[in-house]
């Protein structure tokens, strides 16, 4: 019953999806409204009809309905009742609804928002939202479908269809296979969905600057629809990058967070072209400038997040985070394929045209403008050599014959240089005036900041640091710290004559959101960076063997081994555990259990480490359980980290998401009109 | 970008819009290239990619170094043409593999004796200890050895274990199996490959 209301509902939500598209193109080109409020109300129908159908999956997954074969392979009864709801995106059939889902939600979203304000937007914006839609719908209705069904011949054989076959009764197995082990993890809750409505907010910007395309309404106004939708979608991706690394760190056992590998890669592309576009999407705003450049980058952005999802979903990389190999690759890469000609070729036309011509030109290098060009050209950078690095082992393998694969010490020995460079922008960029900047009015700005930055590579070297490139790292890292709160005193220090210091901060903020959210994410990113240098440079591992009662050192720790434990858990899996004492000098601060778990039941990855690890702001003490002694049980093998203020990199995700929410938040009407008439008028808001 | 000039500081120069209605200029062409380049090789790999477990044409040929428990030496592929072979990959780790072991082991003893039957296992991914005891527990006497390298594997593109090709006495694969076997269903496509 309900497998039958799913695959209704997303059949129907196929069609509309694709009368929705030739509706608004239809309405568009003849001038008609009747036919673009159509293709709007089909446009959102989809949204409830998706609803409906993910409700009906989520039930039955609860319900343990394992006539349905994708509840079947991804729940089982023993499972917890989160794992059960989260088993939605836990497959790829599933998260293929999941995606659907979102995407339908964004666009509706998008259409009820900024129908009003970006009326002659609306009908491409719908078609190309709703081409998306309508693509990733064929994959679910047609080629992956979720509700596909078991079915069992009298003669015993069993068979998947939507529907019932002629002379087949429904097979129904008494229990489920149950979610892939390595995601029943608290983490499988958020970081997929995080990261998918990181990813396909990305199709919202891009569907309202495709609509300026094929529009040739080239002003600003798709800028304006487009700012908040991808920092909506920025704050997602970051969120799920974030939560990523977490996940990573505490189950995958490699003592790290971040391992370059191609599917992190292929989140991490769209986020730096986006952040890239976050920028220069400032510079279009207050002069009109970057056009083309502007249109580049969504069009890179949203490009990446298709390359992203067809890459990891069609066995083309290989990575923890593959899918098993599915028929959806060739149907994918035609997508991608047209997706990527159509986009391009328009922009080409637009631009051959001279439609996106600048409306100012550069006046000096010393400019906020030339310096947040900079900043593009360094995020260009990484994005290449990030891409390069993911993607190498494809084109090695066609043209020389040999699959090359690029580990972490190209992605550090590479990118560290380009984000170095960043961070020297972030301390500049936010000193510097629109239109030009006297060389002595920057110094004279950036006095104070670099006094600062010059007594903390004093302090660094007095308490005995001597590694020159970790006190470089800091000492970039640190003054564009130093710049933000800097620039953040002084404005609320001009209010703070008139109000409490309290009040100026809260008002400044509340004023300038879109600044003030942008310095609180800088100094997210500054207290990350802080983070990823002190647990890269000067991470210390070691890993011995040890008898039980025995002991072995690192850094300020003791570890002592106790023993060992067995235990299955309800899921079946078998535990390995080990506890063993940390202690900071003589004084006992932690009793940890690493351990490793085993599936029996599964094939291919069915073992996971879990580290155990006690956290101090200043430090983790990271244990992994390698091996044992399996007879004997005398002996455990231990891989030991200590990582400094790998913290730091948490709280600076904290702090960074803050700021978005900051940045993102939308602004009472009186104030946006204020800010509008004022960047219209100004040429420079700055000192 | 290529916009940097105006020296003299003129602060708006608005060009005018469709000044220069050229269609195809040759750095779109590069571009536009660039991106069908790209797309191509996604595509080769696509294909690559999705190229699946062979289940007609020769059989790759390889060469199994043979546990030396179970006598050693080596055993290669293209000098077993005349006999029915089944390649059978299967890994001591693995929960399927256990169930199909002893039906294995019960073929290979109903076919030894007339000599243009061989059971072959393939052990994938494994450790020599915890195979060596797989063999063992099952009282298997096939020939067995480890896949070094994955290299079979790769050849034969398998997905996991276990998998099963029997392969005919022209050297060609008769049949793939991809889950686990039992006695009768192996009886059943050797009974027919023989009959070829």
């Amino acid at each position: 019953m309900l497998a039958e209301l799913g695959i209704i509902t997303t059949a129907v939500a196929l069609l509309l999806a694709w009368y929705a598209v030739l509706a608004s193109v239809w309405g568009a080109q003849s001038g008609s409204e009747r036919w673009v409020y159509s293709a709007r109300n089909a446009a959102l129908l989809t949204w409830p009809l998706l609803t409906a159908a993910c409700a009906a999956m989520i039930i039955s997954q609860v319900n343990g309905d394992f006539h349905i074969e994708y509840v079947w392979a991804t729940t089982e009864r023993s499972s917890d009742i989160f794992f059960k709801l989260t088993a939605l995106w836990g497959g790829q059939a599933g998260s293929l609804l999941f995606w659907s889902w979102v995407l339908s939600t964004f666009s509706a979203a998008a259409l009820l928002w900024n129908w009003r304000s970006e009326r002659r937007l609306m009908p491409y914006v719908i078609a190309f939202t709703m081409g998306t839609l309508g693509f990733f719908l064929i994959l679910n209705v047609i080629i992956e479908n979720p509700f596909t069904r078991l079915w069992q011949y009298p003669n015993g054989q069993v068979e998947t269809a939507l529907f019932q076959p002629a002379g087949a009764m429904p097979a129904i197995p008494r229990d489920g296979r149950g979610l892939n082990p390595l995601l029943r993890h608290p983490g499988m809750v958020f970081h997929p969905p995080t990261l998918y409505l990181g990813y396909v907010g990305m199709v919202i910007p891009w569907a309202f600057a495709m609509a300026a395309l094929a529009s040739g309404e080239l002003s600003t106004h798709w800028i304006r629809a487009t700012r908040r939708w991808i920092l909506v979608a920025w704050l997602f991706l970051s969120l799920g990058l974030i939560l990523g690394g977490r996940w990573a760190y505490d189950v995958l056992g490699w003592g790290g967070y971040w391992g370059w590998d191609p599917v992190e890669n292929a989140a991490l592309l769209p986020w730096l072209t986006g952040t890239a576009f976050l920028h220069s999407v400032m510079i279009q705003e207050k002069r009109g400038m970057l056009k083309v450049w502007n249109m580049a980058l969504i069009i890179l952005t949203y490009l990446l997040v298709i390359l992203g999802t067809f890459s990891t979903r069609s066995g083309i990389v290989s990575s923890v985070h593959s899918f098993a190999q599915s028929p959806i690759g060739p149907p994918m890469f035609a997508f991608l394929a047209i997706s990527a000609l159509l986009s391009i070729g328009l922009w080409l036309y637009r631009w051959q045209r001279g439609e996106l011509a600048a409306e100012h030109h550069l006046e000096s290098w010393l400019s906020r403008e030339s310096l947040f060009i900079l900043n593009n050209l360094l995020f260009v950078a990484i994005t290449v050599a990030v891409f390069w690095g993911s993607y190498a082992p494809i084109f090695t393998e066609l043209f020389i014959g040999e699959k090359i694969t690029l580990g972490p010490p190209y992605f550090n020995s590479v990118t560290a240089p380009l984000f170095a460079a960043l961070y020297v922008l972030m301390g500049i960029a936010p000193l510097s005036a629109w239109g030009r900047t006297s060389s002595k009015r920057l110094g004279r700005a950036m006095l104070i900041p670099l006094l600062l930055t010059a007594a903390l590579v004093i302090l660094l070297v007095v308490f005995g640091m001597r590694n020159w490139m970790a006190i470089l790292g800091y000492a970039l890292v640190g003054f564009a710290g130093f710049v933000t709160l800097y620039e953040i005193w002084r404005g609320v220090k001009a209010r703070a004559q008139r109000e409490s210091w309290l009040m100026a901060a809260w008002k400044l903020f509340g004023r300038n959101r879109r600044r003030y959210g942008g310095y609180v994410i800088h100094l997210g990113v500054v207290v990350i960076g802080l983070g990823v240098i002190g647990s890269t440079v000067f991470q210390q591992e070691t890993q011995r063997t040890l008898a039980e009662g025995e002991a072995l050192t690192l850094g300020r720790y003791t570890m002592v081994y106790d023993r060992l434990t067995r235990a299955v858990a309800a899921d079946g899996r078998v535990m390995t555990i080990a506890e063993v004492e940390v202690y900071d000098g003589n004084r006992l601060v932690a009793t940890l259990r690493p351990r490793q778990d085993f599936f029996p039941n599964t094939e291919g990855m069915n073992t996971m480490t879990i580290a155990g690890s006690y956290s101090t702001l200043e430090s983790d003490f990271y244990v992994l359980l390698v091996a044992w002694e399996e007879i004997s049980q005398a002996g455990a093998t231990f891989k030991v980290y200590l990582n400094p203020l790998v913290n730091l990199v948490w709280w600076g995700g904290i702090i960074l998401i803050v700021g978005i929410m900051v940045a993102a938040w939308p602004e009472p009407d009186r104030l946006r009109a204020a800010r509008e008439m004022s960047a219209a008028g100004a040429t420079s808001l700055r000192v | 970008m290529s916009d940097v000039s105006a020296p003299d500081g003129n602060l708006s120069i608005p060009s005018e819009p469709a000044a220069r209605p050229r269609w195809l200029s040759a750095f779109a062409v590069v571009i536009f290239l660039l991106v069908v380049a790209l797309l191509g090789v996604l595509g080769l790999r696509l294909i690559e990619a999705n190229k699946t477990q062979p289940n007609h044409g020769p059989a790759p040929d390889f060469t199994l170094q043979i546990f030396d428990e179970l006598g050693g030496g080596e055993l290669r592929l293209s000098e077993q043409r005349g006999k029915v072979v089944v390649v059978n990959f299967w890994a001591s780790w693995c929960g399927p593999c256990r169930v199909e072991a002893p039906d294995l082991q019960a073929v290979w003893e109903a076919y030894r004796d007339r000599g243009d039957v061989l059971i072959v296992g393939v052990d994938y991914v494994d450790n020599t200890a915890d195979a060596l005891a797989y063999i063992e527990e099952f009282g298997i006497t096939y020939p067995n050895g480890p896949d070094l390298g994955t290299r079979i594997s790769t050849a034969y593109r398998i997905q996991g274990v276990p998998e099963t090709f029997v392969i005919g006495k022209d050297g060609n694969i008769f049949q793939f199996i991809f889950a686990g076997v039992t006695a009768r269903e192996l009886s059943n496509v050797i009974d027919r490959a023989l009959a070829q």
